[in-house]
């Protein structure tokens, strides 16, 4: 079974391994070791100490805390900002900026490219603690802000990673 | 003989039974709990599949070069397959691997009507069909299939599809945009017997030949999907003979099974398991075009919602509770269709190694609500651009999987997905003064959305055909009255992200030598972007107008040496062809249906860019620099929407990057992206008034209207998120 170590895996994540050995990869069976490495990396780059237990998105991570309430999974960005429990959905803690009119639309999208802002609207979903876009929601104004991922934590370290999931005290 | 294998006494409609009751019974296909040959002797088992691959592929290979349509040929927009005798996908070859299931419907469909009596299956027979509540996905997917006998016992069935370019509709070309009904959409063909002998009925090539513009298409198309079939057919025959019936039968099976397990097993390596949801929308502008009946007389905003549940054991549920209803347009489509969307993205994502059969399809599930636009509850209802609503529905699809293979670590495997790539369906008088009629398959070359480690693909990508390509401009030229004055990149058409979108192309055409041209256009929303970025990166503008010049001066122009349009041009807001020509100028939003074209006019088409990743003020200065000296982005977006400044150098004209301003100008940008905007929970408390007075244009009200009314589950959630009042309706 294919291993890497972990710098061709951070290189690889990162874009910038040269693209016939990405290809390689992508083309070989996967690296079922994988999983860890990755963490690993993530936690080099965080601005926090809180265990990594599984990355959402780019820059957004479901930790065990190590303040308290010690072990409570929440969500937190790169920058250590902090979202709230992970099953509730982390951009009701953001900031938003909604693009519904002319001049803001052809900021990105000018002239033939724009749509129609009583048709639907851009909403970007920023951190507040250090101003990264982190999703971008193309919807009918109106439309409920959706909740992208719930991941199911316990059976994923149980079942799939053989693994015991830091225990997390009962919350408020 | 394994009591796994069916028995020959029983009739298909007892063994297709047989085989749903096992799997009741045991989770496993056909009640295969043991891959019992697999363990035996692995060698012999996959020199097996790997022979009737190649003989896919080979057939495949044999008959693009039989078909006289370039969507064929150049293209290649076909598919061959092998089945179980109970219309099961045991093996496909490369191509539109949309049809793993659809063409399952079909013969099981044959099955389940009692073809066994009337009209009997019979060796050297040939069946077609091309309709979706059969077993297809639109009207120009019109597939044949033939028995395969082994002595007297029926084996298999070895079928081929193809998307033929024309197929008669009420507006010319394959994908018929014009159709509101099923009456509308062009020749159907229902599960039928079209052949005895090994040959086509001629009374079937007859009607062929009356009823489309241009018939050379599909009747050359079903001669090499005919002959695939007898290819694959008399291959498959010989290798029994080789390996013994028995072996067949029982290892065929197994590799169903051994394709359930491994698409299981594969979402368990690659996923988490979890809820996943998106969406996107599509907007469908045809009110009071010409050729609407006033059943369809209304512009639409179609919602297409989509939950992903992954189970523990891998098994994927995927649900669209909450889309809209079907409508009078041609954008509805089937669970067929759906199953089709569904293979298409699983053999690009995860399934796409080892055995890609039917067995993936047990290992997942759909609910698709009955009465919307996936499972319309009449079968008169039209399906002719199914593709429109059913592309950005899975690639909603390939977005979830896509934040699985993120979180799990495989970010190189990420891909923000794909997108509608509009068709050009035209016919009329050809420029050798008959009748003809076209689809513009050059739409195989979009841009593909992003990947988490790359831009993404740029003019080289669909969905439907992971073959993509856009074929030769001079192969196009031959078929239609038009000459292209261009194919050019379209800057900004990739949704911006740390790693951009691909990007479209334009295609600028001159009608040449004819006085007709009737030009519709599909699979192309309006108003709204069909599509979407992903973890920070934007959607792809993807709500393009069509532009048209009647009684140009080109002919001048060219007279007298003067700069030509090739393209809309790089500046938005004014396009090349208002700039350089002159004539009656017009410019259509929606799909183009308007009055013919003729020699001398001018007609502009631009495709789709696909969605970005990331935030895009992380791109790297140096990438964008080089994408704007290449075409891909103007320097205006360069400057506003990746932050980058740029500096241009007349004496090389070329442009460089300021690395200092540019840290200083992304510095910037972060502060005022927190000057702008709000808390959301503060968002929700202003919307949340606009949502109680119903504060919407009609076609936005007609969307949550229809969406609650035929969905209790999202009034719910909708009423819920927006703390309305339970008694609260749109």
């Amino acid at each position: 079974m294919a291993s890497y170590d972990k710098e061709i895996i951070r290189d690889l994540i990162d874009g910038t391994l040269p693209w016939q050995s990405t290809k390689s990869i992508m083309s070989q069976y996967k690296d079922d070791d994988r999983f860890f490495k990755y963490i690993d990396i993530l936690q080099e780059r965080v601005k926090f100490n809180d265990q990594i237990l599984l990355p959402i998105g780019e820059h957004l991570y479901i930790v065990a805390k190590k303040s308290e309430p010690q072990g409570e999974r929440v969500v937190k960005c790169g920058c250590d900002y902090e979202f709230g429990h992970y099953t509730n959905n982390w951009k009701l803690n953001a900031v938003i900026n909604v693009r519904d009119e002319e001049e803001e639309i052809a900021e990105i999208y000018p002239g033939r490219h724009s749509y129609d802002p009583d048709w639907m609207e851009i909403r970007e979903f920023i951190c507040p603690g250090c101003a990264t876009l982190l999703e971008v929601e193309a919807a009918a104004p109106g439309y409920p802000i959706v909740f992208d991922f719930l991941p199911y934590l316990e059976t994923f370290y149980r079942d799939w990673l053989g693994r015991e999931l830091p225990a997390e005290t009962t919350r408020d | 003989m394994n009591d796994a294998v069916e028995n020959k006494a029983k009739g298909l409609k007892e063994q297709l039974l047989e085989n749903d009751r096992k799997f009741q019974e045991t989770g496993c296909y056909a009640g295969i709990t043991e891959l019992k040959y697999r363990e035996e002797d692995p060698m012999r088992y996959e020199s097996l599949h790997t022979k009737l691959r190649s003989m896919s592929i080979a057939s495949r290979e044999m008959a693009r070069s039989i078909s006289a349509s370039p969507g064929v040929r150049e293209v290649g927009e076909m598919v061959v397959a092998l089945y179980t005798p109970e219309g099961d996908a045991i093996s496909l070859s490369t191509g539109i691997m949309v049809h793993v299931h659809t063409m399952s419907r079909f013969i099981k469909w044959m099955i389940q009507n009692g073809y066994e009596d009337s009209p009997g299956i019979c060796p050297g027979d040939v069946f077609a069909n091309n309709d979706a509540f059969i077993g297809t996905v639109q009207v120009p997917d019109v597939m044949v299939v033939i028995p395969i006998f082994h002595n007297d016992e029926l084996v298999g069935w070895a079928g081929t599809v193809a998307h033929e370019l024309e197929v008669g509709g009420i507006t010319p070309g394959g994908d018929v945009y014009l159709a509101q009904e099923r009456f509308t959409e062009g020749l159907f063909v229902c599960a039928e017997k079209v052949g005895e002998k090994d040959e086509l009925r001629r009374d079937y090539l007859i009607r062929l030949e009356r009823n489309l513009r241009m018939p050379i298409y599909w009747m050359f198309d079903d001669k090499a999907k005919l002959a695939a079939n007898l290819e694959l057919r008399d291959q498959v025959k010989e290798l029994i003979d080789d390996v013994g019936l028995d072996y067949y039968k029982r290892a065929t099976r197994e590799f169903i099974e051994e394709g359930r397990r491994a698409q299981l097993s594969k979402v368990q390596q690659l996923m988490v398991p979890g809820r996943y949801r998106g969406h996107t929308f599509y907007g469908h502008l045809t009110e009071g075009k010409p050729g609407i009946l006033p059943l369809g007389d209304e512009n639409l905003l179609y919602s297409i919602p989509l939950e992903l549940d992954v189970g523990g054991d891998g098994h994927m549920h995927l649900d669209f509770e909450g889309t809209g209803s079907w409508g009078y347009h041609s954008m509805n489509c089937t669970p067929a269709g759906m199953d089709g969307g569904l293979f298409v993205t699983l053999t690009q994502s995860m399934n796409f190694e080892g055995k890609v059969n039917d067995g993936a399809w047990l290992a997942t599930d759909m609910n698709l609500p009955s009465g919307t636009w996936t499972n319309p509850d009449r079968h008169t209802v039209a399906t002719a651009t199914s593709w429109a609503l059913l592309l950005p529905a899975f690639g909603i699809f390939q977005r979830l999987l896509s934040r699985g293979f993120v979180s799990r670590g495989f970010k190189e495997e990420a891909f923000v997905g794909q997108v509608n790539s509009p068709m050009v369906e035209m016919g009329g008088q050809s420029q050798y003064g008959s009748q003809f009629g076209m689809a513009m398959f050059e739409c195989s070359a979009a841009g593909s959305g992003a990947l988490g480690i790359k831009d993404g693909i740029d003019n080289g990508y669909v969905g439907w055909n992971p073959e993509s390509d856009m074929g030769n401009m001079e192969v196009w030229e031959q078929g239609i009255p038009m000459l292209y004055l261009g194919r050019s990149i379209a800057a900004d058409s990739g949704g911006p992200g740390s790693n951009r979108g691909g990007t479209a192309f334009t295609s600028l055409w001159l009608m040449h030598n004819t006085d007709e041209v009737t030009i519709a256009t599909s699979e192309h929303s309006s108003r709204v972007y069909d599509n979407a970025g992903m973890c920070g990166g934007y959607p792809a503008p993807t709500a393009h107008r069509h532009f048209t010049v009647r009684d140009s001066n080109i002919q001048q122009l060219i007279d007298e040496q003067k700069p030509l349009p090739h393209s809309l041009g790089k500046d938005p807001y004014t396009t090349d062809l208002a700039r350089l020509v002159e004539g009656e100028k017009k410019e259509v939003e929606g799909p183009h249906i308007d009055k013919p074209l003729q020699a001398g006019d001018l007609f502009a088409h631009s495709y789709n860019g696909g969605g970005g990743y990331g935030d895009p003020i992380e791109r790297d200065p140096l990438d964008v620099v080089r994408d704007v000296e290449n075409g891909y982005v103007t320097p205006e977006i360069a400057q506003r929407t990746h932050a980058v400044v740029l500096e241009h150098d007349e004496e090389c004209n070329a442009w460089r990057v300021n690395p200092e301003a540019t840290e200083a100008r992304r510095k910037e940008v972060r502060n005022s992206r927190l000057n702008k905007a709000m808390p959301v929970k503060d968002w929700i408390a202003s919307e949340r008034e606009r949502v109680l007075e119903k504060d919407f244009v009609t076609e936005v009200h007609k969307m949550y209207q229809d969406t609650m009314g035929i969905s209790g589950q999202f009034a719910k959630e909708f009423r819920e998120f927006w703390q309305l009042p339970e008694n609260f309706t749109m």
